[in-house]
């Protein structure tokens, strides 16, 4: 388990972390949603040891991180680097080696990284010479190529197209499924992110907002929610029941905040006596709502 | 704590730095401009200082009192100073000579000259054979006899000295020296120079990001900075290997034990001069995040090496004048000024010691102080970080 405790950083007069904790377990992949400038990078920034944090600490299988372990940490960062004018077998080989790969080791991993994540082009060319995209798949090798216990990565899916996603989801499920890596990632696209991850952390202005499966993240939320799509009536039907306010209101389609005492049959009963009724059924909220609803 | 995986890491840096600037267009233009230039001097020296001894042709307009003195002159260059007497019937014909280049100088009854100028030695050659042809007439005439006309000629030459002897082969030296602080120089600003591009390189790709994941921020500093050195240690050798060989096989008296000696010389001092100043280039480089920024940051890195060095050519002229003396102990200069003064013979051992002491304790200093700054920098991308935000940050 990787685990942020209470980590505290400040830049000048801005507070980034406020108390930020949260667990990666290993074999999980954790997704990591916030605002811009919520304070992702700056915790995945601290958890790599790239930026020191003022209060807190980082603990990896219960003992605080060191120079050792952290060799075993692979990092994807926001602001994506390589050396433009290295090749992209011999940068990979060099970046598994600073993280103390033996070098044939790191040779081997490194063709097969740029054979799974479909990297087109010659291995011996030059980061430069290759597609932007290319470039992108040729990061990520880079925080694979040692095959780490951990996986830390800075908005990964930003600027692949739908291939690049579908590999890089794939590459993602293996580290933690049949490798048991502890993978957290940033991300703005939540649909990615609900369907991918096993958790969320939801972290607003430096503070952890939400964090658990997405289940139990709808579970926590109070609100209970119904949409009715009713033809051809306009008129506001449900106001004669008692504890049922109108979330929303879309044409023919309602969605009903219930009172938790309010039975959703009664509502049910009461829309027929209206009109004919097309669809009944409680509102699953998509993370896109939970994260709408927490961070507004 | 150090792991001993640890340990390996600078080593790694240290050879991709290494070898990526081996490979790299600059560096073998860099080694070719200086064995070109090193070729130059060297072989100017052979060709102008030492082929063999000096030699003259004197024409003669006149009597046979003139060839006399000429060939008077000619006796007392002896071995050391060839002088070729070439009578002339008039001064028409002298002078055409002259003028084409194959006689040097003309002498007649009342006259030396030359088609510019007549060369101090020929002067003072003839002048003296003249003086001696006149004290012969004024000895003959008064009828001396034989042998104390030979007493007065022969007369033992005075004995010379000096208070203050030069140290032999002064002019070798100078020539050393030159082409010593030259080199050290070129290698000083163009290494130093490297380390800042090399940080500002990893700070403009983002690529140090990622380096910081794996690895310490001075390691990343030591093994760029021992990479680079070795690289600009392994030019500088070669280069003075090089002129050593090619003035072996012109048979310039360059090559002497002392030449040797002063390419160990420039090679010591810039180890010294390097550690001092790259640390001071990798911080600077670390402060801004483009590589057009990097004139800004580096200009007074780059004024003092210029000043140094400057000061150095200066000192091959009098290498005991204060400023020269100063600026052979501060270790802000010593690495160029001070090894310019040893090659001159003008050092005294105090002021070895105390200027090295002063160069590798500051040294020494400087790198915890520019790896603070290159710490606190090196991450921070956008606007040129101030000196004191960067010193803060770490």
């Amino acid at each position: 388990m990787l685990e942020l405790l209470d980590l505290h950083r400040r830049f000048s007069d801005v507070v980034a972390l406020d108390g930020v904790s949260f667990g990666v377990p290993e074999g999980r992949i954790v997704g990591f949603v916030g605002r811009n400038g919520a304070g992702k990078t700056t915790a995945m920034r601290i958890a790599l040891g790239v930026l020191d944090a003022d209060e807190g600490e980082v603990r990896w299988r219960g003992a605080p991180v060191d120079t050792a372990s952290r060799r075993r940490f692979g990092y994807m960062p926001e602001e994506r680097g390589l050396y433009p004018k290295m090749r992209v077998l011999e940068q990979l080989v060099y970046l598994a080696r600073l993280r103390g790969m033996a070098k044939g080791d790191a040779r081997a991993s490194a063709g097969r990284l740029l054979e799974t994540l479909e990297v087109v082009g010659d291995p011996g060319a030059r980061v430069e010479s290759l597609s932007l995209g290319n470039q992108q798949r040729v990061q990520l090798a880079a925080a694979l190529v040692h095959r780490p216990d951990v996986l830390v990565l800075d908005e990964p899916f930003s600027g692949l197209d739908p291939v690049g996603v579908d590999v890089l989801s794939g590459v993602l499920r293996r580290a933690a499924r049949s490798e048991g890596a502890a993978v957290v990632f940033s991300s703005h696209q939540l649909d990615l992110v609900e369907r991918l991850c096993d958790e969320v952390v939801l972290i607003d202005r430096g503070r952890i907002a939400a964090n658990g499966t997405i289940e139990e993240l709808r579970a926590s939320r109070e609100r209970n929610l119904w949409e009715i799509r009713l033809r051809g009536v306009t008129t506001a039907w449900w106001e004669a029941i008692p504890g049922v306010t109108p979330a929303q209101r879309d044409d023919g389609v309602v969605v009903l905040e219930l009172a938790p005492s309010t039975d959703p049959q009664r509502v049910l009963d009461v829309a027929r006596s209206a009109g004919d009724v097309l669809a009944f059924g409680p509102v699953e909220p998509s993370l896109q709502d939970l994260f709408r609803e927490v961070v507004s | 704590m150090t792991e001993p995986a640890d340990r390996g890491t600078w080593q790694l840096i240290a050879a991709r730095d290494f070898w990526v600037r081996l490979r790299e267009r600059s560096f073998l233009i860099s080694t070719l401009l200086n064995v070109g230039v090193i070729s130059i001097l060297v072989l100017a020296r052979a060709s102008g200082g030492f082929s063999g001894a000096p030699s003259f042709d004197l024409g003669t307009v006149g009597g046979t009192d003139v060839v006399a003195v000429a060939d008077g002159a000619a006796s007392l260059g002896g071995t050391d100073i060839t002088v070729r007497v070439h009578p002339y019937p008039d001064r028409a014909a002298a002078d055409a000579a002259l003028m084409d280049g194959s006689i040097d100088a003309v002498v007649t009854g009342t006259q030396l000259y030359g088609l510019q100028s007549v060369d101090t030695r020929l002067q003072a050659l003839v002048q003296t054979s003249a003086h001696q042809a006149a004290v012969d007439a004024v000895l003959a005439k008064h009828h001396v006899p034989e042998a104390q006309r030979e007493a007065v000629s022969q007369t033992d030459p005075l004995a010379l000295g000096a208070l203050q002897p030069a140290p032999p082969d002064q002019q070798n030296n100078a020539a050393v020296a030159f082409i010593g602080v030259l080199l050290l120089y070129g290698q000083l600003f163009g290494y130093g120079l490297w380390v800042a591009t090399g940080v500002i390189e990893e700070k403009a790709s983002r690529i140090v990001e990622m380096l910081l994941s794996a690895v310490r921020p001075k390691q990343l500093l030591a093994g760029k900075i021992i990479g680079i050195g070795v690289l600009g240690l392994a030019q500088l050798i070669t280069i003075a290997g090089f002129a050593i060989c090619l003035a072996l096989v012109t048979g310039t008296h360059l090559v002497h034990a002392s030449a040797i000696w002063a390419a160990l010389l420039v090679i010591g001092w810039f180890i010294l001069g390097y550690a001092f100043y790259a640390s001071l280039f990798a911080a600077a480089g670390s402060l801004v995040s483009r590589m057009e920024e990097l004139q800004n940051v580096i200009v007074p890195i780059n004024l003092t090496i210029l000043v140094s060095f400057i000061i150095s050519i200066g000192s091959l002229q009098d290498p005991n004048s204060t400023l020269a003396v100063v600026a052979s102990i501060l270790p802000v200069s010593a690495a160029l000024a001070m090894p310019v003064r040893i090659v001159l013979g003008a050092a005294t051992g105090w002021q070895i010691a105390l200027s090295l002491t002063l160069l590798i304790g500051s040294a020494i200093a400087l790198v915890p102080i520019g790896a603070r700054l290159y710490a606190g920098a090196v991450l921070r991308t956008g606007s040129r970080v101030k000196l004191r935000d960067a010193w803060r940050a770490a």
